[in-house]
């Protein structure tokens, strides 16, 4: 069984890997509406690590400010300003 | 090294890699992506990725086959005392993240301000064209 | 890509490489933590051997925030207060504040639904807040999970909704303020309380300590409270959820500048 340290561990490098690739989704993306989906997809995988790295404390902080207030904000600032990223 | 410790330090190394990956990821897109509202996208990513690796810093393995806790007492004795001690991962980093997110929050919060105000005078947030414009 | 990106690519995976390699062992977790971590862990809840260093508080991050390293937290609440008022100030000419009548909104299901969460948001992050001294937690996770329901109901409702039903910017800078000044007239208490008594104290003491015999009260009929933590954090959370409302508000009711310069 893969109960124990070495399952501990190996959770936090399976999330850390999908978040670098959440990472390169969001610099990438010229739609800034999907880019901003992917932030908070990567900040939904950070929380993960925070609780898997025995901090409940950030992870109570980082829930609200990154996956609701911060995209909050980006997208009422998006639907003033434009939505695509030229080349 | 047993074999279980290179497999635990391995582990480790790869959550190391992934951190540091993200910060050289966003750290380009900061400077070469030229619309404003993606280089605040890459510049909050930055800043939580500093902010995971310092409490990545902060952790414990496991003591022989204790499970490392949470710095939270749970029983009020001596002997329980003594044990946390022994087995609680470091509270320090974790308080510092705590103001370095505030801190963050609300120079992202400025920006996105500032980004507004941008808008409304050049009618466009393409850094190029702004650069272009200017005067 | 151009040159100038690839070297600037090669040049940051480089140095970071060269960071780990000379740094390895400083930055592995370990099974030992710093002796300072191990005071911290000792000192948080300790009356029966460390009676004048302890914080009374079974969590160690909020007593670490709030007692301990209290002067951090004062200074960053300060420059949350100052990147609000420069966002203030920077719009106040292009508010537009009058309620005009709400008719749209998102469908009558998600209204239903808001109106049946939004108690409970509330009362979510007000357990948050308030049981910072005993469980993870603390003023400003449960004023952020709070700060979330302005944000709901301007998408959901309108903002014009908001400001019809009382809940204008005016108000909730004065519930700021007054969260602000609660902070500051707790961190004082016992300098005054010494003051009065002619002893010795500091500034955001808590317990007593070796030369100032001063101290909050531990616990109130039985539940502990921790001396100054349960203020602070209560204050905090009325602090943190006034000020995100004012920056949603300001956000998304300006209206663009008219053509005047240029």
């Amino acid at each position: 069984m893969l109960l124990g340290e070495t399952g501990v561990y190996l959770l936090m490098a399976v999330v850390s890997l999908i978040s670098t690739l959440a990472v390169y989704m969001a610099v990438r993306e010229r739609d800034l509406v999907k880019a901003v989906i992917y932030s908070a997809l990567q900040s939904g995988l950070y929380t993960t690590l925070y609780f898997l790295l025995l901090a409940p404390d950030i992870g109570l902080v980082y829930i609200p400010v990154a996956v609701g207030l911060i995209p909050g904000v980006l997208l009422i600032l998006i639907s003033k300003t434009e939505r695509w990223e030229r080349e | 090294m047993t074999s279980l410790e290179i497999i635990n330090t391995y582990l480790l190394s790869v959550v190391l890699a992934s951190l540091l990956a993200n910060f050289v990821i966003s750290l380009y897109a900061v400077f070469f992506k030229p619309h404003y509202i993606k280089k605040v996208i890459a510049l909050t990513i930055f800043g939580d990725t500093a902010n995971t690796f310092a409490i990545f810093i902060g952790y414990r393995r496991w003591v022989g086959q204790n499970p490392s806790r949470i710095p939270v007492l749970t029983y009020l004795n001596p002997e329980a005392v003594e044990e946390f001690a022994r087995l609680a991962v470091d509270p320090l980093p974790q308080a510092l993240v705590l103001t370095a997110i505030v801190i963050g929050l609300a120079v992202i919060l400025f920006l996105v301000f500032l980004g507004w105000i941008l808008y409304s005078h050049y009618k466009t947030l393409d850094m190029r064209e702004i650069r272009r414009l200017r005067g | 890509m151009r040159v100038v990106e690839v070297v600037v690519l090669v040049v940051l995976v480089l140095t970071l490489g060269l960071l780990i390699t000379v740094g390895f062992e400083y930055i592995m977790p370990s099974s030992v933590v710093r002796p300072l971590a191990e005071f911290y862990l000792y000192a948080t809840y300790n009356p029966y051997k460390l009676n004048e260093y302890t914080a009374m508080s079974p969590e160690a991050v909020t007593a670490i925030v709030w007692d301990f390293r209290g002067l951090d937290t004062l200074f960053e609440t300060s420059v949350f207060y100052l990147a609000l008022i420069a966002g203030l100030a920077l719009t106040r000419r292009l508010l537009s504040e009058h309620a005009e009548k709400p008719g749209y909104g998102l469908s009558l299901i998600v209204k239903t639904v808001t109106r049946i969460t939004a108690p409970m948001i509330i009362v979510v992050g007000a357990s948050i807040a308030l049981h910072g001294h005993l469980t993870p937690g603390g003023g400003f996770q449960g004023g952020s999970v709070i700060a979330v329901l302005p944000m709901v109901i301007i998408v959901v409702f309108s903002a014009s909704f908001l400001i019809m039903k009382g809940l204008t910017t005016s108000k909730m800078i004065v519930v700021r303020s007054l969260g602000l000044f609660g902070i500051g007239l707790t961190a004082i208490t016992l300098l005054l309380v010494s003051l009065v008594q002619g002893t010795h104290a500091y500034v955001f003491q808590n317990m007593i300590k070796p030369d100032a015999q001063v101290s909050m009260p531990v616990d109130i009929a039985g539940a502990l409270i921790s001396g100054t933590l349960w203020f602070f954090n209560l204050f905090e959370m009325f602090a943190v959820a006034a000020g995100f409302s004012i920056a949603f508000i300001v956000l998304m009711l300006a209206r663009t500048l008219q053509t005047e310069e240029r």
